[in-house]
């Protein structure tokens, strides 16, 4: 029987799983995908344990050799499997990073004896564990007529979990409020639901307390309003602990580069100058959403 | 002592209480009837806005119902169309609100033309101006005709402006009344390029607010296209053309080459030596920091500042400043580069 062969420079099965619940949760809280590579021998490699140690080694060394210092590599505890954790990756990128190092060991005659398979998990949401995670690459991996050097692909986990996010419209203009407010319930952005909510001072709105919720929280607003004005408003909001959860939208009739600065740097994320387009406030809007996850 | 019966009194009294009564009859009417405009006006508001939005954005049925029946509906109307034009850009919504007003606005706006009152005739010619109702500019003409006030002949050489520039443009040669420049800068703002572009051919001939207005309504459209232009102003002997002309090609801010600028360097008004400190700002420091040098010595605070500014806001300027306080002469200069250097450090 063979022994097992297991690369001691490297973390191990049982050493990453911490990590992994870590990084998984982390997934959510940051908006940024994970993706996980699993690869295994194609071919359990012929001739004595010590040859089988060096081949072992050899990809041990090589996949550490080709990693970011963000990733993480491991080896499985049967021998035959390895794993990476590219974090703040999304599957693309990975599939390219796998066609490059697939290249390498097919060219290079110091690796002719190696011949891998690869499956890939793309990781958006919490709803996976380790065990769960390992159990179906093995199983993609297991099929001994899979050709050498494919890449197999678990698609279970890649979409991400809907989010809530609060859109407050302050405008004074009853009518143009209404259009507004139109606008943000029609409008539909991928794995975020808008809860909207309009008021027509910057008094109404802080004291509505919405903005103290822990939801991320759009507001639109005009630079000029009753009671408290959007400035105002800004500068409570970019003044609060948590007040990278605000995305603000500033509106003016104002013109001017001065205004512009003022705003940007008082904390807006846009400024739009009056009368806009209302197609173009909603592709700035979906931009600012899809930035949001890899 | 002046004698009076009482039955003269007794009809005095009577006749000043009738009148008080009927005053008083008149002042409620005026209420009601005020009240009645605000709740047709509201009513119309509240039932139509959401039918207004669908037709206006959506594609949605025109229906006759939004025909407005009475001046009241048509200041709800006034409402609804200008909350859209005021915060909204959208060809299709302005069309239609063009078309709708040439239809069934018109005849409301002509008669308001007519109206005894300045307030009323001046809301009609704004309201012609917004909503686009070009089927009046006969109405205007013919109205121009009439004894109006400055005010008046302004709104209608902006309504010309927008439906007929070459009328606006003899209109402003041939005008008698010279507005501010802030008001023709108004107006030259809503010309279209290639009629805006026209002021500059024969630029002698125009009053001086309009030449000012000119160039500065150049320099808040920041087309490529009036930079020749304004290069062109830069011969005048004329002061404030030649500050305003290098004010407006900073506004712009392309410059495409620096020998028009050189010889203002060595000019002998600061405020053109100063504007000269700011275009430099446009051009990469190896050609200019010799030139911003001799600014930096230069007699006016004011210029001098600027030079250091400019200088110091080039990703090299601080080191070149600092050789500069090392190899001067000029206390002055070095002290004013030595204080850039402090408040650019101090803001990084």
């Amino acid at each position: 029987m063979n022994k097992l062969i297991i690369a001691e420079d490297i973390m191990q099965e049982h050493e990453v799983k911490g990590y992994f619940e870590i990084l998984r949760e982390s997934v959510i809280r940051s908006r940024l995908t994970m993706t996980v590579v699993f690869f295994k021998l194609a071919s359990s490699p012929q001739g004595t344990d010590i040859e089988r140690n060096q081949v072992n080694h050899q990809i041990s060394a090589f996949l550490t050799s080709k990693i970011r210092k963000t990733d993480l590599l491991f080896q499985l505890a049967d021998g035959v499997h390895w794993g990476i954790f590219f974090l703040q990756s999304s599957e693309v990128e990975v599939k390219a990073f796998l066609k490059r190092i697939f290249a390498i060991l097919k060219q290079e005659r110091e690796y002719q004896q190696i011949a891998l398979k690869a499956s890939i998990t793309e990781i958006r949401n919490n709803s996976v564990n380790f065990e769960t995670l390992l159990d179906k690459n093995k199983q993609k991996l297991a099929n001994d007529e899979q050709p050498i050097w494919s890449i197999q692909q678990v698609t279970d986990y890649r979409v991400q979990p809907m989010e809530q996010v609060k859109v407050s419209i302050i405008e004074q203009n009853a009518i143009f409020r209404k259009v507004l407010e139109t606008t943000f319930t029609h409008l539909d952005i991928p794995h975020f639901t808008l809860d909207v909510a309009t008021y027509e001072d910057g008094y109404s709105f802080l004291q509505s307390e919405t903005y103290k919720t822990g939801h991320m929280h759009l507001v639109i607003m005009n630079d000029i309003l009753p009671r408290k004005n959007g400035l105002e408003i800004l500068h409570i909001l970019r003044e609060m602990p948590n007040e990278k959860k605000f995305i603000i939208y500033m509106m003016s009739e104002r013109n001017s580069e001065g205004a512009t600065l003022n705003a940007y740097e008082g904390g807006v994320d846009e400024f739009i100058v009056k009368p806009f387009n209302l197609r173009l406030l909603e592709a700035k809007i979906r931009r600012t959403f899809a930035r949001f996850w890899l | 002592m002046i004698e009076l019966s009482i039955s003269f009194l007794l009809t005095v009294i009577v006749v000043l209480l009738v009148m008080l009564f009927l005053f008083t009859i008149y002042l409620l009417l005026q209420h009601e009837r005020e009240i009645r405009f605000a709740k047709t006006r509201d009513t119309y508001l509240q039932n139509y806005s959401q039918h207004w939005y669908n037709y206006l954005f959506n594609d949605g049925n025109f229906s006759m119902v939004l025909v407005p029946r009475g001046r009241a509906q048509v200041a709800a109307i006034e409402i609804i169309f200008s909350s859209y034009l005021k915060n909204i850009t959208n060809e299709k919504v302005e069309h239609k609100i063009k078309e709708f007003s040439n239809h069934y606005l018109k005849k409301f706006y002509d008669k308001d033309l007519a109206s005894k009152r300045w307030s009323i005739r001046m809301n009609a010619l704004y309201r012609i101006a917004d909503l686009q109702i070009d089927e009046l500019l006969d109405t205007c003409q013919q109205f121009e005709k009439t004894k109006i006030s400055e005010e008046e002949y302004f709104q209608l050489l902006k309504i010309y402006s927008i439906f007929r520039q070459e009328l606006f443009i003899g209109k402003i040669k041939e005008s008698s009344i010279h507005y501010s420049e802030s008001e023709y800068r108004r107006l030259f703002v809503l010309l279209e390029d290639s009629v805006f572009i026209r002021l500059f051919e024969d630029f002698n001939s125009w009053t001086k607010n309009i030449q000012f207005a000119a160039i500065d309504t150049a320099a808040v459209k920041r087309h490529m296209q009036y930079i020749e232009k304004l290069k062109q102003l830069l011969t005048y002997e004329e002061p404030e053309i030649k500050i305003r002309a290098l004010k407006g090609l900073y506004e712009i801010g392309v410059i495409d080459e620096i020998d028009p600028y050189v010889p203002f360097v060595a000019s002998d008004m600061w405020e053109v030596r100063l504007m000269i400190a700011k275009i430099f700002k446009h051009v990469p420091l190896e050609y200019s920091y010799a030139y911003l040098e001799q600014l930096l010595e230069d007699d006016n605070w004011w210029v001098r500042s600027q030079a250091a500014k400019t200088i110091a806001e080039n990703r090299e300027g601080i080191a070149k400043l600092q050789q500069f306080m090392e190899s001067s002469n000029d206390q002055y200069a070095i002290e004013m580069a030595q204080e850039t250097v402090v408040r650019r450090q101090g803001i990084k």
